[in-house]
């Protein structure tokens, strides 16, 4: 709780911020400073994803994990990243701007969206800084799992064997171990500032990649509903894996949105790395890669020579990052994580309930505020006068994650079918499509696509 | 279309804003007033009826030893979660502390210590509460 602490996760997450840009800068080019500040977000996010991947196989080889290994990361990443850059030949950013910053309306949306955002985000600060850990899966295993990488240096096989959810795997616990490095000691109350962190830089990429593809009132009404909606604000920064990993997949979509309108290929690598740190934070998080990436293929098919090889090739790094844990927890003689009953046997009663309760919970505005119906009146949109491939992929990519939940709750024969919390994940589940909505709205409203290159 | 989008977002947004800010500070001024064991303890709280406990075995465990948990029957004072999760919790609470069933030291919860050769008490507590150390 000591200043120090604050200013020791300030520096890792600095950390992340540096590394992810250096590497979107490899990848991408940036070619002013002002587009460094604009993606300075989804590198942020990209920073993370990273660490946590490499950590992840790292720990699976057992190398050992400790304060100095974190900073050796960070350095070494950064200069990867900024080695890449000069490789390939891509130049520095120059001072200034040459493109128009919009119109004095858009400013004044932007500018008054930054202020209301910024505002929520200084609360959220307060309330997460001195805040104890009450979600029971936090510690019960989450945090458990962190102090056993922070003290014990690995994968410590008692913490991760008979901890609850031991299939569930270690990319949060590796972000939580590198927090408490940051911070000096398993300061568990202060790490909820790092979930903090990583909803900020989320926000910001969110904003920062759609800033220059949509319309300022569409995307910052948008962000504000989702932040403000009765299920989020303060749960957001549970010290938990259901955010995470939907912020992962989010960003991971909107990415793949913007690569189907325009082709840049440079998309397809920080969308490599979030789905990835998706498949390695919670279990559902290779059924979102899975959908990311089938839906992308399906939308990609009228150019799919020039599109499913390098879509193939990210499906590849994926699974090739999700593999090594499965291994691991399996050679430990954990059982897998697939359901009890897969689809086959289970009677169409519990498939319709199942059905039903995720529509439920979904419009449920007691949770979600207007968010879906909003969520359905801009793909209606979409699909009458805008694009009508974005609102086909968002729209599938939307619809399988519901019927992902549904099969959640129809195949887990011991979930019962209700939105009671401890009984069924159903309602943190739907929390993905919440934040999906955030970044499929301001896309769908947008007229007809339109890049404006910087 | 995109005017009734724009006016079902900016009305819910107008609606929830002041909500999710009071709600945000409500915490913050919540969490500010509870004291450094409870903010330290958080949903351990509804689980061990005793904090007492967890601090008396943070300060007599070494962080180098190992504990056993051993639950006997529920007791007054108890809450619905002790029995079940009185085990996790306190592996969660006590790392770098592992648990170890032959561990020298025993977080008794109403357990039988005649059911331990050569232990004594260490700290009694209330509700049955006690923690046990194994005689070398």
């Amino acid at each position: 709780m000591s200043p120090g602490a604050v200013g020791g996760l300030f520096a890792l997450n600095l950390g992340y911020a540096v590394m992810g840009t250096a590497f979107v800068w490899a990848v991408r080019g940036a070619p002013c400073w002002s587009d460094i500040a604009r993606l300075c977000g989804l590198g942020y996010l990209v920073g993370v994803a990273a660490f946590g991947v490499v950590w992840t196989e790292l720990l699976v080889l057992g190398v050992p994990f400790g304060g100095v290994q974190v900073a050796a990361t960070l350095v070494l990443g950064t200069a990867l990243g900024a080695a890449a850059g000069i490789w390939r030949g891509t130049a520095l950013p120059r001072r200034t701007s040459g493109a128009s910053s919009g119109t004095t309306t858009s400013l004044l949306v932007t500018a008054v969206g930054v202020a209301l955002v910024g505002l929520l985000f200084e609360a959220f600060f307060r309330s997460a800084r001195l805040q104890s850990v009450q979600a029971f899966d936090a510690w019960a295993f989450w945090i458990p799992k962190a102090k056993a990488i922070y003290f014990f240096g690995g994968l410590d096989e008692q913490i991760f064997t008979v901890s609850a959810g031991p299939t569930y795997p270690p990319l949060l616990p590796i972000l939580d171990a590198a927090a408490f490095h940051a911070m000096g000691s398993a300061d568990v109350v202060t790490l909820h500032l790092q979930f903090w962190f990583l909803v900020l830089g989320s926000t910001a990429a969110v904003a920062g990649c759609l800033a220059r593809h949509v319309p300022a009132w569409a995307l910052w009404p948008s962000l504000l509903l989702v932040l403000t909606v009765p299920r989020f604000g303060e749960e957001l920064m549970a010290p938990q894996a259901d955010v995470l990993v939907d912020l992962f997949f989010v960003v991971g979509v909107l990415l793949l949105a913007l690569w189907l309108r325009d082709g840049r290929h440079w998309r397809l690598c920080p969308v490599t790395l979030l789905l990835a740190g998706a498949a390695l934070t919670k279990r559902e998080g290779l059924l979102f890669a899975g959908v990311a990436l089938v839906v992308a293929f399906a939308t990609a098919w009228p150019e799919r020579r020039r599109a499913w090889p390098p879509l193939a090739a990210v499906t590849a790094l994926v699974v090739v990052a999700a593999v090594p844990w499965r291994l691991w927890y399996r050679s430990h003689g954990i059982g897998g994580e697939a359901p009890s009953d897969v689809g086959g046997s289970g009677s169409a009663d519990r498939a319709w309930d199942a059905l039903r309760l995720s529509v439920d919970v979904l419009f449920d505005s007691s949770l979600w505020s207007v968010l879906p119906f909003a969520l359905v009146l801009s793909l209606a949109f979409a699909f009458a006068w805008g694009s009508r491939r974005q609102a086909v992929f968002l729209g599938a990519v939307a619809a399988l994650v519901l019927f992902g939940g549904a099969w959640v709750t129809y195949s887990y024969n011991d979930l019962a079918v209700t939105a009671d919390e401890a009984l069924n994940p159903i309602v943190r589940y739907t929390g993905s499509l919440a934040l999906l909505a955030a970044v499929a709205m301001p896309l769908l409203l947008c007229p007809r696509p339109k890049e404006r290159s910087s | 279309m995109i005017v009734l989008w724009l006016a079902l977002v900016v009305v819910a947004v107008a609606v929830r804003y002041p909500d999710t800010f009071r709600a945000a500070n409500q915490t913050a001024r919540a969490n500010a007033a509870l004291d450094l064991l409870d903010r330290k303890v958080g949903g351990g709280n509804s689980v061990i009826p005793d904090q007492e406990v967890l601090f008396e075995a943070l300060g007599r465990i070494p962080a180098n030893e190992t504990f056993a948990v051993v639950v006997g029957e529920p007791q007054e004072g108890w809450t619905d979660l002790t029995a079940t999760y009185a085990e996790t919790f306190l592996r969660y609470f006590l790392l770098p502390r592992r648990i170890d069933p032959k561990a020298r030291w025993i977080l008794c919860f109403a357990c039988d210590p005649s059911a331990f050769p050569a232990v004594r008490v260490d700290w009694e507590g209330e509700n049955g509460i006690a923690i046990l150390r194994r005689q070398p």
